[in-house]
């Protein structure tokens, strides 16, 4: 009997040391594990500055593990949303998921050094970085919108100044204006230039007015434009592979400059959009301003940590630095007014476009298919329903 | 013989009937063992499987208590307690304190849920060990060992043996998510109510109600698509099948020659994966700018003036993906049905040729009844398969063009796509579940209604 028992006691004890203790060991021995998510193009730059940053923290006692992975601005809200627990404790996104971050409670309020923060980077991408007084992010970049990119061969200054200009000149050359009309981002350009706006409720949910008369007569413009026979649609590749050739002008943004610059050679020029015919008068194409911001996220362990790098990797030299590798349009104002910043063909046009740029933050992302299905419908030249009917309906899916 | 009986008196008797008897006639180890459990098994010298009951007891107990339990407890609410934050003084920032997490607490719950079903069973099953053992003893029987017990898993156990791994994969991998998921259409788990910041909570069947209601946008789209889909599935399965099939009766004609030649190249487009050819499909197709390889060719033949929008049309992208879908799925018709055709006695047709029977009446009458017989499953899975064919449509138009017509969805989504935007694009998951759970019941009522009014299931036996 007591063999038994000593060899059941024996057991209990090879048994209770399987059992988990139930709390984990917190890591106080000095490191923090921080995560970093860029998209794919930024890793080698990304892995630069965060070596400099360890470098510049080295004497805090603080042995900082930093890691990088690949998640690009677009797809970052997604992937966040998926599980933000295992996100990254910093991610780079584009300031249309904003909202939907916010609302999901996944970005730190950012509250160290924000007023200086708030003064050094422009005005625009503050306000994209801010949910009404409180900053939630960080700005990194104030390129992501567009702007006209021309053959100044075929075009003359004056052409590009109108679109019905523009049309003429390339209809004369038999050369074909490029625009993506089926994408909500780019076709918005109309609707925001007749007045028409976008907004957010108090709850968080769309309003959309571009069914108004503003918004009707914007729409007509949107198919006159489709049915020109020198209009012509696609994506990317069909404007930076036919640009030079078939194509005499086009509207893109600086992620295609490098490209376009190769096919134009001499005759590479960029401008602000044109204006339009919008119920008889001209009015100026707006534009949607975007900027790419770094946020903390919400469940991190280390926030003070992951502001000190946030603040580091979008702080002036290394929005420089993005310039400098990357050709990225900085939003901190010291960088922007760099010689080589300012020199630079397609960042000058959209500076010059920014002037009528309107912030891409208040638009959720269900906007943009009911906003390419209008334009759908207009390169498709389906005129079975009328711009009004089709607007109407694109409003009530947009407010949904 | 008399093992046969007693299993089966056991399995006739029950878990719940021998649990009753020992409550009542169980000595005082018999009757510890329904507060400890293994307590019989250790009481009548079993030791190894007494200590895998009492270590098995302890562990759940530590797991209700420290974590299934705090999640279990808030799984009628899903959370009630939302994430907050404090300002800290010295450091400048708030510090957040996480709230409840509907989807863990969600998750979690079902984890328990299922732990303590596997549980229970394991509990009784400890009760009827204790009371073999008890009565073993009592008629003087030997009882098994440790060693006999793990030895049993070798011989007359080795099923359990076998199947207790891929059964406990089948359960985290398969079993699991699909209860999560399921439960998830029963939830307000939508873009408005996402965690961490927010809470969602149980809404009763309200998902269905506005999918079936009939008047909001997404009912009228769910209808439209689900229309769509049904026109898809059946000429997808049915073109593919007849094409396939006449392909192969061409190849196995008497008279035709070279005939492993045919049928190697009509098969050929199987060598290509499925994605390579759907991908090149779509950009050879292609309408934008001036068009696609194929746009351009007949533009250049001056057959065109301009682009035809073959996946940019609603209309014409419909009968575009449909006609793919055939050059993609011919092959694998032409090599089933190729087998079988050359399967059907010969002796069937030279009775036909005899009667005077034509060849309109020889397919009719016996090559198509033959062909049905067999193929019949296969037209099912085919079916079914094409109900969610995600791939053809997802890499071919990615469900565009989009419409106005239809909410966030386009002209060529099925509904298995469009519950892919739903839940990558729109974070509407409760909208996903519920749709996936109606494309479930629906290709699921379908097979089994199908199959079982059909040849193959009724007359199995008169198969030759």
């Amino acid at each position: 009997m007591m063999k038994k028992i000593t060899r059941l006691a024996a057991l209990l004890a090879a048994l209770a040391l399987l059992i988990p203790t139930g709390c984990r060991r917190k890591s106080d021995d000095g490191t923090v594990t921080l995560k970093v998510w860029g998209s794919g193009e930024d890793q080698a730059m990304l892995g630069e500055m965060i070596e400099e940053f360890k470098k510049a923290n080295a004497e805090e006692g603080k042995t900082y593990n930093i890691t990088l992975g690949v998640v690009g601005e677009d797809e970052a809200k997604t992937r966040v949303l998926e599980d933000p627990a295992a996100a990254g404790d910093l991610f780079a996104f584009s300031d249309d998921q904003m909202m939907d971050l916010y609302n999901a409670g996944a970005l730190y309020e950012i509250t160290r050094n924000k007023d200086t923060i708030m003064i050094e980077n422009n005005e625009g991408s503050v306000k994209a970085a801010s949910v009404g007084d409180a900053l939630y992010a960080y700005p990194i970049t104030a390129d992501n919108g567009y702007f006209l990119y021309y053959d100044s061969r075929v075009l003359s200054a004056e052409d590009v100044q109108t679109l019905d200009g523009l049309l003429a000149a390339a209809n004369r050359a038999g050369k074909r204006v490029y625009m993506d009309v089926s994408n909500g981002w780019y076709n918005s350009a109309f609707f925001l230039g007749a007045g028409c706006k976008l907004g957010l409720t108090d709850k968080g949910k769309q309003t959309c007015d571009f069914n108004n008369q503003n918004g009707v007569n914007a729409g007509k413009a949107i198919k006159a434009f489709c049915a020109d026979p020198a209009f012509v649609t696609g994506n990317d590749a069909v404007l930076t592979g036919g640009i030079g050739t078939t194509i005499c002008a086009g509207v893109s943004g600086t992620w295609n400059a490098e490209a376009i610059k190769e096919k134009l050679g001499s005759g590479y020029a960029a401008v602000k959009l044109p204006t339009f015919t919008c119920g008889g008068v001209q009015m100026q194409m707006a534009s949607f301003a975007g900027y790419k911001l770094m946020g903390v996220n919400s469940a991190t362990k280390h926030p003070v940590e992951a502001m000190k790098l946030a603040e580091f990797l979008t702080n002036e030299e290394n929005q420089i630095k993005r310039f400098e590798t990357r050709a990225i349009g900085p939003s901190n104002l010291k960088a922007a007014a760099s010689e080589a910043v300012k020199s630079n063909v397609a960042l000058a046009a959209l500076a010059q476009q920014n002037a009528y740029g309107v912030t891409q933050r208040e638009v959720l992302s269900s906007t943009w298919d009911p906003l390419e299905a209008f334009g759908t419908a207009m390169e498709a030249k389906s005129y079975s329903r009328t711009v009004e009917e089709l607007l109407n309906t694109m409003v009530q899916q947009i407010t949904a | 013989m008399t093992l046969v009986k007693q299993r089966h008196s056991r399995q006739k008797g029950g878990l719940l009937r021998t649990m009753l008897t020992a409550l009542r006639e169980g000595d005082l180890a018999t009757r510890l063992s329904f507060l400890l459990m293994g307590c019989g098994c250790l009481f009548h010298g079993q030791i190894g499987r007494g200590v895998l009951y009492l270590a098995a007891q302890i562990l759940f107990l530590l797991y209700l208590i420290f974590f299934g339990a705090p999640h279990l407890m808030k799984f009628t609410t899903l959370g009630t307690e939302t994430q907050h934050r404090v300002f800290d003084e010295e450091e400048g920032i708030y510090l957040i304190t996480a709230g409840d997490n509907s989807m863990e607490i969600l998750l979690f719950s079902v984890v328990t849920l299922v732990l303590i079903v596997v549980f229970l069973r394991l509990y009784a099953s400890n009760i009827r060990a204790a009371w073999e053992a008890q009565s073993a003893r009592c008629k003087g029987n030997p009882l098994p060992t440790f060693r006999d017990d793990l030895i049993s898993l070798t011989d007359r156990r080795y099923h359990a043996l076998l199947l207790t791994p891929p059964v406990i994969l089948v359960f985290i991998f398969t079993v699991l998510p699909l209860v999560f998921m399921v439960l998830i259409a029963f939830t307000n788990f939508d873009k408005a109510h996402q965690p961490p910041g927010n809470l969602f909570t149980w809404v009763g069947l309200e998902n269905f109600r506005n999918l079936f209601s009939g008047s909001g946008q997404t009912s009228t789209t769910f209808f439209r698509l689900f229309g769509w889909t049904v026109v898809w599935a059946i000429f997808a399965t049915f073109l593919n099948y007849l094409l396939g099939m006449a392909v192969a009766l061409m190849i196995n004609k008497r008279g035709i020659r070279a005939k492993g030649l045919w049928r190697t190249l009509f098969v050929i487009p199987i060598a290509v994966p499925q994605f390579v050819t759907l991908l090149l499909m779509s950009q050879l197709l292609s309408s934008e700018g001036t068009g696609g390889a194929f746009n351009v060719l007949l533009q250049q033949l001056g057959l065109i003036q301009s682009p035809i929008p073959f996946l940019s049309d609603g209309t014409l992208a419909k009968i575009t993906v449909i006609v793919v879908n055939i050059w993609i799925g011919i092959p694998y018709t032409i090599l089933i049905t190729s087998g079988i055709l050359m399967n059907i006695p010969e002796d069937m047709y030279e009775s036909a040729r005899i009667d005077g029977a034509g060849p309109f009446r020889t397919f009719f009458s016996i090559t198509l009844p033959y062909m049905l017989f067999v193929t019949t499953p296969y037209l099912i899975t085919q079916f079914v398969g094409n109900f969610n064919n995600f791939n053809v449509i997802y890499l071919l138009t990615g469900g565009g063009p989009l419409s106005l017509d239809y909410f966030q969805a386009g002209k060529t989504d099925l509904l298995v796509t469009w519950l892919y935007k739903q839940t990558v694009d729109q974070q509407n998951y409760n909208l996903a579940s519920t749709i996936g759970i109606i494309v479930f019941l629906v290709s699921a009522g379908l097979s089994l209604l199908v199959y079982n009014s059909s040849a193959s299931a009724r007359k199995e036996e008169q198969f030759q």
